[in-house]
């Protein structure tokens, strides 16, 4: 520990803190632009200058370190005049005019800082020079004019992201943020995580949702998850007056420490599928609304006149209480031969068949890869599926951590990795691997048993397979080398609909009759052509698709903002969604509608849905 | 002790300013009871008495050379000079043409105009005053007060004249202060 003054508070800190952090530990306020909790200080803006006894010049508290017997003063005369004249450099530098930006108001960082120091005006007129704005990005701004290069985007797409794509170019009041080396941001290499636009302390990087409707305290937020993949990522949903503005990633969540991917920040606001109103019959070959009432009557007469019985399928985006539902009514009480999801367990049968056989989990959890050395990706594309997961190796790859990717077809992940090796994963692969490799296979074997935390993601490429063959071996070849093993698997619930038992290959055999609980999923080209076969279809979704276009029976279901459900992440974090906007009216839950449809068929469901998580040993453990 | 005397006037901006200070509404009685409010835009009398006035305000940047001199004028006619509202702080959204040429403004108000004729041309006479780039006042003559604001609150304005009016200089801090 080390022992400090500052304004006369005596502190003790841990040895490598910054004169910033202690200050803040103790509760002393210290005005600050370039820094950010999530980011290595950088020193840029100058605006959290201390004066230190014994030293020449304030200086800036972010990157000083504390050291023994500092004295420092926070806040006298002297250093309130350099902020005021830090604060009058940057404002009169470029077009920060408040009236007419969108932050202006308690959003943007700079002006907050003005404000603090009292400041009515900036005595040093502008420069008048006007900056690019590009608007090449299909999803936000970047304005250079009300720039302040505080680098936090910079910094959040390199150190946190990893995707290195904004840098700076040219010097002192020329200087620019780029993306690439000059490129317009959207044909640049940005992967649209948005993390720059969350990080960007004023008006500089807009989002084109949310900006001019609203500051954020006008504004309601709802910290939720994310479902848009099975990592589950902690997210902040921004709503006014009902209508989604915008969301952040939730900086205190673990499963993704802030950040986000495009699936996540964006896709929600470009959402634009016909939305289901009103539950429908197909009369005279036409859909017609109808109440609730007839509508599931018109299900259980249906389902009492099936000759061939029922096959049933469940998007594993439906959360885990409409999961189990589902099973009970399908599979315990209607005896279908045919219930499964429309993942039909292509990431998760073999590994819950391997767990249940060996009766222990064999899966690690996502700690473990923040803490890798070495990362393999085996069949699996991460930026398509998980990309988020992707970051936490992506932003330690300068600083030592290596990447080898093995797949058949080109990886997007590719350009990052330190070997390639283009290969299908199979049982032979894994034992070369480990008993006699050459060539690359080599060089492979030798940078795994170099690292002390090695990590093995892999993906399709192993559990779409036929047979368990190549798991099985890659789980003896993980265990061999001492490496955790990790399933992302597939959309948000993938893990508790294997759990459920819902996994089978969807092959119909002359049922009569398909129950589809859809959910929001977007079905896939491969969804449609399978039940191109079903004579007659029944969905529950919450947009119109060509399979609702076909359907006999379609019942109106919530999106996944307007419902909550618990959602069990790959690696078994059992968590809870929350609704964040109202639906609309006659639209009801996933779950709601699935009870309202056993009460129809008097079937009696049970509500044990996390008792039945454990029911067989999962791949990773459950908690 | 006489009433202080105050006194406006307006230049490049939109007498936003002077519609946020009729928004004080009846509190208008109180501040002409503790000051002898002179010349303003909105009166009939037009230009600051030339015996002078204790408070001269200002709304609008420096546009031209009109402007010009009617900020010299206020100044040399008031002890103390505000500054009132964003464009008499900062320039405001007039001096956003600062970031284009004189040449291309003009062009762009008198013939680029979506609604101009075959026929537009920019002014040449010689009786018009002369635009200039657009500046804050306080880079043409040196202001007292800021007061900024697009407009001003009337909460702001009210308690910036009350103040004034009783011979105090207002300080603008914590809710009082908003720059938009």
């Amino acid at each position: 520990m080390i022992q400090l003054t500052i304004d006369g508070q005596i502190i003790q800190v841990e040895e490598g803190s910054t004169v910033l952090q202690a200050a803040r530990a103790a509760n002393i306020h210290i005005p600050t632009l370039c820094d950010h909790p999530e980011l290595t200080p950088y020193g840029g803006c100058r605006l959290c200058l201390v004066e230190v006894d014994g030293f020449r010049t304030p200086q800036a508290s972010c990157t000083l370190p504390a050291s023994s017997n500092m004295v420092v003063h926070t806040n006298t005369t002297k250093l309130q005049e350099a902020r005021k004249f830090i604060l009058t450099l940057i404002f009169s530098e470029r077009n920060h005019f408040c009236p007419f930006c969108q932050v202006s108001g308690g959003d943007c960082e700079l002006q907050n800082a003005a404000y603090d120091e009292g400041m009515a005006n900036w005595p040093i007129s502008p420069t008048y020079n006007p900056y690019p704005v590009d608007a090449s990005h299909p999803y936000f701004i970047l304005d250079n004019n009300r720039c302040i290069l505080c680098r936090r985007c910079v910094r959040a797409c390199s150190d946190l992201v990893g995707n290195h794509t904004l840098g700076m170019e040219e010097r002192g009041a020329r200087t620019m943020v780029i993306a690439d080396f000059g490129l317009p941001l959207g044909s640049s290499t940005c992967i649209s995580c948005g993390a720059c636009v969350q990080v960007c302390p004023t008006g500089a990087l807009i989002d084109r949702w949310s900006a001019y409707r609203g500051h954020v305290h006008e504004s309601d937020v709802t910290e939720t998850i994310c479902i848009g993949c099975s990592l589950g990522c902690g997210i902040q949903v921004r709503t006014r007056d009902n209508q989604l503005l915008r969301i952040d990633g939730n900086w205190q969540t673990e499963a993704n420490e802030g950040l986000l991917c495009e699936t996540g920040r964006f896709q929600p606001m470009v959402e634009n599928r016909q939305r289901i109103t009103s539950p429908m019959i197909r009369k005279h070959d036409q859909l017609t609304p109808v109440t609730w009432e007839e509508a599931l009557q018109e299900i259980a007469h249906l389902f009492n006149a099936a000759p061939g019985g029922i096959a049933a399928l469940a998007s594993t985006r439906l959360p885990a209480e409409a999961l189990y539902a589902f099973q009970q009514i399908f599979a315990e009480k209607l005896h279908s031969e045919l219930v499964t999801s429309t993942e039909e367990g292509k990431t998760t049968a073999h590994a819950a068949a391997l767990a249940r056989q060996i009766a222990t989990p064999f899966e690690a959890r996502l700690d473990a890869l923040k803490q890798a050395d070495c990362v393999l990706l085996i069949g699996t594309d991460l930026r398509a599926s998980h990309e988020v997961a992707s970051f936490f190796f992506k932003r330690k790859l300068l600083l030592g951590t290596r990447l080898i990717v093995i797949d058949p077809t080109p990886n997007p992940l590719n350009e990052f990795a330190h070997l390639v090796i283009k290969a299908t994963a199979n049982s032979d692969l894994f034992q070369t691997l480990q008993t006699s490799p050459t060539g690359d296979l080599a060089t492979a074997a030798q940078i795994l048993a170099q690292a002390s935390h090695p990590v093995i993601i892999y993906g399709e490429g192993i559990t779409a397979q036929p047979s368990a063959n190549a798991l099985q071996a890659l789980v003896q070849y993980a265990h061999h080398i001492k490496a955790s093993l990790m399933n992302l698997k597939g959309q948000a619930n993938s893990l508790a609909a294997s759990q459920y038992g819902l996994e089978k290959p969807f092959v119909l055999k002359g049922q009569s009759i398909t129950y589809l609980a859809l959910g929001d999923e977007q079905p896939t080209q491969h969804l449609i052509q399978q039940l191109e076969a079903a004579p007659t279809l029944i969905i529950q979704a919450s947009h119109a698709s060509a399979l609702t276009a076909r359907a006999q029976v379609v019942l109106p279901v919530t999106s996944w903002l307007e419902q909550e459900g618990a959602y069990i992440s790959f690696d078994g974090r059992v968590q809870q969604a929350k609704a964040a906007l109202p639906a609309p009216t006659n639209v009801r839950t996933n779950l709601a509608v699935l009870q309202a449809l056993a009460n129809c068929l008097n079937l009696t469901i049970e509500n044990t849905w996390k008792e039945k998580l454990n029911q067989s040993t999962p791949a990773v453990q459950i908690a | 002790m006489a009433k202080p005397k105050i006194a406006s006037d307006w230049m490049a901006g939109c007498a936003g300013c002077h519609m946020s200070l009729l928004d004080i509404d009846e509190r208008i009685i109180k501040i002409a009871e503790l000051a002898d409010i002179r010349a303003t835009p909105i009166t009939d009398l037009k230009e600051p008495d030339e015996s002078g006035v204790d408070v001269g305000i200002l709304e609008g940047g420096v546009n031209n050379t009109s402007n010009e001199e009617v900020a010299h004028r206020m100044r040399k006619r008031c002890k103390l000079l505000v500054a009132f509202g964003d464009c008499a702080v900062f320039g405001g959204v007039p001096a956003l043409r600062n970031f284009f040429t004189l040449e291309e403004s003009l062009r762009r108000a008198y013939v680029e105009t979506e609604s101009t004729d075959a026929e537009g041309k920019i002014p040449q006479d010689p009786e018009l005053c002369k635009p200039t780039r657009v500046r804050a006042p306080q880079d043409v003559v040196p202001v007292d007060l800021f007061v900024p604001g697009c407009p001003p609150d009337p909460e702001v304005i009210y308690y910036v004249l009350s103040e004034l009016a009783q011979g105090r200089k207002p300080v603008l801090e914590g809710d009082k202060l908003h720059w938009h």
